[in-house]
């Protein structure tokens, strides 16, 4: 039977989000945590930020909107919605590695799924923040641009793909 | 643990096995030529073998920028997956050693996508389907394989399920043959999905694949002029399949360029015996600015 049951999480920081239940449980730890009966007061989450979570209850709050009859969305939507959430304007550097590491520990399989391929993208697109340990030299990367010094020497090296 | 530096992460603390979803999602060459160099974490992951299990050597088929021995580096794929290979693509290149190379050493493969491997002759393709004994899904797209290994690699795979025969479309010289899909029809029973783009089928070919392949669910006919639905036979095709595409369907989704390219100095009653594949490999007409007449046919460009 729907459960309209609110669920409230609670951030490393302290701050408090009340949510669906049906949004909660798009996080399979939550839903093994309230199936174990863990869930009575808040479920704490002391490796989510509370900026992390509020990100992370939006992108599982419109996934569980888009399959809902009233509210359905079409896939081609749903794929441009996602697009637009994890844009590099609206999610930076740092931000994107805290919700790999966030979907990764609240197991949401789409999440990781997204995150994970615009990282590889980012690789495909030589946009990624690297420090070579090898070659000893580092990469600082703001706003997930190489220095494009380095980006002539990592490219040159290419070639060494030796096993 | 997350800090709230605005900047900086180091993402070589990932976790392994994040690092490993993310890096399953790059193909073989990037894996190969960037992700390998990134850090000695890194290259353990490009070097454990469940990273092979599926070798995607996708690439624009640009070698003039690339100079990369494709070749090579899909060799030492190969060697990483310990023979746990199940899934391989090769596209631009390919020889009938690599092929063998392959086979011989990944004995479990159920998915091959052979395109625009022109080196790769009808005896390679042959020898390896001896090897292929597990093949569910294969794709052979703009070659220029002959009917007979088409037969040899239907005998030689049984659990065949996923067959893509694409070539390029055209109308002029008017040109039929069924051939490929006789061979298809012969000896592939067990297709549920079969992509002939651009085939030189005709009514015929294709009244024998229908009655040879009892559970095809998918037919993809398009620029497969020869093809006439406008009769009893496309009432069978719209009954018996669940998705088809018709010669005249649009291409939007077609992964390859559709673009025909008609070549209209030929006639339609040119003798016949002509070969379709020469016409097609002079598709790419390289602009010389010496020369004002754009119309070499017959340069070969190996």
């Amino acid at each position: 039977m729907a459960s309209s049951r609110k669920i409230t999480l609670r951030s490393s920081d302290g701050e408090s989000f009340e949510v669906e239940e049906a949004v909660a449980v798009e996080s399979q730890t939550i839903k093994h945590m309230i199936e174990d009966d863990c869930a009575d007061n808040a479920i704490p989450l002391p490796n989510v930020t509370s900026k992390i979570l509020a990100k992370v209850i939006e992108y599982c709050k419109k996934h569980v909107d888009a399959s809902k009859a009233e509210d359905r969305v079409n896939d081609e939507d749903l794929k441009a919605w996602d697009a637009a959430f994890i844009k590099v304007d609206q999610v930076d550097q740092a931000t994107l590695f805290d919700l790999i590491l966030a979907a990764n520990y609240l197991n949401i399989k789409s999440l990781l799924d997204l995150t994970c391929q615009t990282v590889a993208d980012m690789i495909k697109g030589n946009l990624f923040p690297v420090r070579n340990e090898w070659l000893n030299f580092t990469f600082s990367i703001a706003n997930r641009e190489l220095v494009l010094v380095c980006l002539t020497e990592w490219v040159a090296h290419r070639r060494l793909f030796c096993s | 643990m997350a800090t709230d530096d605005p900047t900086s992460r180091n993402w070589l603390e990932l976790p392994r096995e994040i690092a490993t979803t993310i890096l399953l999602k790059l193909g073989a060459i990037e894996i190969l030529t960037t992700a390998q160099m990134v850090c000695t974490s890194w290259r353990s992951i490009c070097k454990d073998p469940a990273m092979w299990q599926s070798i995607d050597m996708r690439n624009t088929g640009d070698f003039l920028e690339m100079d990369l021995d494709l070749e090579l580096m899909c060799r030492h794929a190969i060697d990483r997956s310990h023979g746990g290979c199940v899934d391989i693509n090769i596209e631009y290149f390919g020889t009938d050693e690599l092929l063998k190379y392959t086979t011989d050493r990944c004995n479990h493969i159920r998915r091959l996508r052979l395109v625009w491997c022109n080196n790769i002759s009808d005896e390679g393709l042959s020898q390896a389907a001896t090897k292929l004994p597990l093949l569910e899904v294969l794709e052979l797209s703009y070659c220029s394989f002959s009917k007979e290994s088409l037969e040899t690699v239907g005998q030689c795979c049984p659990l065949l399920k996923s067959f893509k025969l694409n070539s390029r479309g055209y109308k002029c010289p008017h040109i039929e043959c069924d051939e490929e899909a006789q061979a298809i029809a012969k000896n592939m029973h067990g297709l549920r999905h079969l992509q002939l783009f651009g085939n030189k089928i005709t009514n015929e070919g294709l009244k024998a694949v229908l009655d040879s392949c009892p559970h095809l669910e998918y037919l993809d006919l398009r620029q497969c002029f020869n093809v006439n639905l406008g009769c009893d036979l496309g009432k069978r095709c719209t009954e018996q399949i669940k998705d088809l595409r018709r010669p005249y369907d649009p291409t939007d989704d077609y992964e390859f360029d559709a673009t025909i390219n008609d070549d209209d100095s030929f006639d339609d009653d040119y003798p016949s015996g002509f070969s379709d594949i020469a016409l097609s490999d002079y598709d790419n007409y390289y602009e010389f600015s010496d020369y004002d007449d754009f119309t070499i046919y017959g340069f070969d460009y190996d």
